[in-house]
């Protein structure tokens, strides 16, 4: 949510039109939850299956759970840290001699191979902490998907609403994660 | 600007002067934003009430008092105010009241997917319906003009896509006016109805309605986007955004009618574009209120239209619309291929998503239902027991891994379905409710409860806040934008007749598992009251005040993964570390609760991971 909010403020400043389609509610306790970001001439707030150019994921799970909304050869970056929800661990524990596993970050990427051009894992947990900040692995990933050649928005009006969107206390450490997320592409 | 964002800066710009709501998704921004620019605009009353009913009768009284006045809520919500609503049609209103009504097509966040667009024909009021955020705001804007001039209550319609789309908005300027009391002998009026009365006024509606037919008319709100040939497309809200890019998509050129004031529908407007086509398809989410209003006006100007459409087959009555959707309505009336085959896309993201679980929404970490919901789950083992649910998070106990709930209709019905039931069933009769729900429609169901001598035990789930819609306070809380007086529900429920009244802390689940058992074996109206703040909103509150959340952690030596911090408590910061087997938490997400500490039979969570 706070990404498609950057993402807007800085396509607004840098007089690029937008339309973000995004979601509230009953998916942010702890569900699933995605924001379209629509750059350019666009009229619906909700992407086109097989259409997207990028998919930025805070968890890799939830690239792949995206997949039908990028096109052929697209771009993932996304979060190589997977939060194996209630539902997953439940099983495991419930059949226990079964030795069932979570699903690994190399299936996902299998699965999204089929179907991105470029998958790119980050460990932004670990970038995070480096940048001072552990709750920045959102903006990490907003770093390495603005060094990506075609990204549509330049990196200083992107820092800049970065610094708008934030915390005031947390604006020295997003703006850091910004920079080492940049680096990792 | 978020669409909420954008109408709540249009309330203030039009000068409004009382606001009233009720929380509810898609709508709660619009709330949110009132309630944080109320601390800066003196002049701007604005109250959080107790259902929507309040808080429509709130701002109407305002309203006939002579200031300007708004509400929102979401469809459902309009259902518990609508027998205000439907009077307001008849006696109409003084100072401009608007009312913002939301649905929810795809029951994202609602128990149905009502369509709220017929309350304004059967209610005699007019009716905006924005696409865009812009759009949101110039309507908002003009709906109070509109509704002064008329002195009629004006309604403004959108959906969960529009309440939540971000769009720069061109906004104009805030000139508040001071506020100022008036008497009652300057503005009075009568505004009551009964029959000779109710027909009189039934019909000055419809005459004013007339009035507004004609402005609607011309109003800029309906806008036509010239196309090619004799095939249109008559659409309203999102679904005017979505055939945009379906249209652009197919490279096809329909001529396009897109309607912003859809009560009372610009008969003229649609007569002059229906005459220059041979086919119009008409695209609207849920129920088909444009596409047989249409029909009717087609028929009247006999001009020979093929209508396509939801009758047709063309497109479905349920879910929401996207592009893929439009796209082959769209692709079906020209006869064309689209160049993305949407179907074949969804069935292989579907295959490639095979591999990963679902995820569903879930109690946060540290929420005081967690605990509640173990300590419940362990006391009705072995009764046979039938466990009505309400509105709240505690609704997702309906949901995988829980699958516990029987019934769950809509706020405050888990007790009066629990009234019928327990006349007719052998089993305990269970009802769950929350703090704010309780306030908002629970109590008349538990005088009730109390007065004919029921028997069912009733779990409060007080966590202080509303908290499904983004914790706002209710009439339980200790703050509010204005000085408000908490309502202590242990007294209300006593002061009702309550004879059996327990309160118990959420956050010790072991010793609650027997007091909940003794009181849903017991005869009568019992109430078990489980109290612990919501983790989201007591979170906030602590990084306000600088106090530190100390996560809990799992001591390698000590866990011999019993798994009981897993089993019936599914918290999301518990995950397994599947080299060891053993449970681990997720500090960043841990807000220390301790329950799943108090849980492990062999001291394996702490503060500094183990014993």
């Amino acid at each position: 949510m706070l990404l498609s909010q950057v993402m807007g403020d800085a396509c607004t400043r840098s007089s690029i039109k937008v339309v973000v389609g995004a979601q509230h509610g009953l998916a942010q306790r702890s569900g699933s939850i995605s924001a379209h970001v629509r750059i350019g001439d666009a009229y619906s707030p909700l992407i086109a299956y097989g259409t997207a150019d990028l998919i930025i994921a805070m968890d890799a799970t939830e690239a792949l759970r995206y997949v039908e909304y990028l096109k052929q050869g697209g771009t993932v970056v996304m979060n190589s840290r997977m939060m194996h929800p209630p539902l997953e661990t439940a099983p495991i524990v419930k059949n226990r001699q079964e030795k069932l596993t979570y699903v690994t970050l190399e299936q996902v990427k299998e699965q999204l191979g089929k179907v991105a051009g470029r998958v790119i894992d980050i460990d932004a947990e670990k970038v995070a902490a480096e940048a001072g900040n552990p709750r920045t692995e959102n903006v990490v990933l907003l770093g390495a998907a603005s060094a990506l050649s075609g990204f549509p928005i330049q990196s200083e009006p992107l820092k800049e609403s970065v610094r708008r969107v934030v915390p005031e206390r947390a604006v020295d450490a997003n703006l850091k994660a910004f920079i080492l997320g940049q680096q990792m592409v | 600007m978020l669409c909420n964002e954008a109408v709540a800066r249009a309330v203030l710009e039009s000068d409004a002067k009382v606001t009233a709501f009720y929380p509810g998704s898609p709508t709660s921004e619009i709330l949110d934003t009132l309630y944080l620019l109320s601390a800066d605009y003196p002049d701007l009353k604005m109250e959080i009430s107790s259902n929507e009913k309040v808080a429509l009768e709130t701002v109407a009284g305002a309203s006939m008092a002579g200031v300007r006045s708004f509400t929102s809520m979401k469809s459902v919500g309009l259902n518990v105010a609508s027998d205000t609503f439907y009077t307001l049609g008849y006696t109409g209103v003084n100072g401009g009241c608007v009312l913002l009504v939301a649905d929810d097509p795809h029951a994202h966040s609602s128990q149905s997917e009502q369509d709220g667009r017929f309350f304004a024909p059967t209610g005699h009021v007019p009716m905006l319906e924005p696409s865009t955020p812009q759009e949101a705001y110039e309507m908002a804007r003009y709906a109070f003009d509109l509704s002064e001039r008329h002195k009629i209550l004006t309604v403004i319609r959108t959906t969960t896509r529009v309440n939540h789309q971000y769009a720069p908005v061109e906004v104009g300027e805030v000139k508040r006016t001071p506020f100022q009391k008036r008497n009652w002998r300057d503005v009075k009026r009568p505004y009551f109805t009964l029959s000779e009365t109710a027909r009189r006024l039934k019909g000055e509606a419809l005459e004013k309605l007339m009035k507004i037919e004609a402005e609607f008319d011309s109003s800029p709100f309906n806008k036509i986007v010239n196309g090619e040939g004799r095939i249109g497309v008559i659409t309203s809200g999102v679904s005017y955004l979505h055939t945009m890019d379906a249209a652009d998509a197919l490279s096809v050129k329909p001529h396009i009618l897109k309607l912003g004031t859809t009560h009372p529908l610009p008969k003229k407007l649609i007569v002059d574009f229906i005459t220059k086509l041979d086919t119009v398809l008409i695209v609207e989410e849920l129920l088909p209120y444009l596409e047989q209003s249409i029909k009717a006006i087609a028929k009247d100007a006999d001009c020979g239209l093929k209508i396509l459409g939801k009758e047709s087959g063309h497109l479905g009555y349920v879910g929401e619309y996207n592009v893929a959707v439009v796209s082959k309505a769209l692709s079906s009336v020209y006869g064309v291929n689209s160049p993305i085959d949407y179907e074949a896309v969804l069935a292989k993201a579907v295959e490639l998503k095979s591999v990963i679980p679902k995820r569903l929404p879930v109690f946060c970490a540290g929420c005081p239902h967690r605990g509640t919901l173990w300590a419940l789950q362990q006391a009705i083992k072995g009764t046979d027991y039938v466990l009505n649910n309400d509105i709240g998070c505690y609704s997702m106990l309906q949901l995988e891994p829980y699958n516990l709930t029987d019934m769950m209709i809509c706020m405050g019905a888990g007790q009066g379905i629990s009234s019928g039931m327990q006349h007719v069933v052998n089993d305990r009769v269970i009802a769950l409710i929350g703090d704010s729900t309780l306030f908002h429609a629970g109590l008349p169901a538990l005088v009730n409860a109390v007065h004919n001598g029921h028997n069912y035990t009733l779990f409060i789930l007080d966590n202080s806040v509303t908290a499904m819609t983004g914790q706002q306070p209710n009439p339980g809380s200790d703050f509010g934008p204005n000085k408000v007086t908490e309502i202590d529900i242990e007294a209300v429920v006593k002061g009702i007749g309550v004879k059996n009244v327990t309160k118990i802390d959420a956050f010790d689940p072991k010793p609650n598992v027997e007091t909940m058992k003794k009181a849903i074996s017991q005869e009568g109206v019992n109430v078990v009251i489980s109290v612990g703040p919501c983790a989201l909103w007591n979170d906030r509150k602590k990084r306000a005040a600088k106090i530190t959340i100390i996560p809990n952690k799992v001591g390698k030596e000590t866990c011999k993964s019993i798994y009981a911090c897993v089993r019936d408590f599914y918290c999301p910061a518990i995950q397994l570390d599947m080299e060891t087997r053993q449970t681990a938490i997720q500090t960043d997400i841990c807000n220390g609760c301790m329950v799943c500490a108090k849980l492990c039979p062999v001291s394996a969570i702490s503060s500094t991971g183990g014993a």
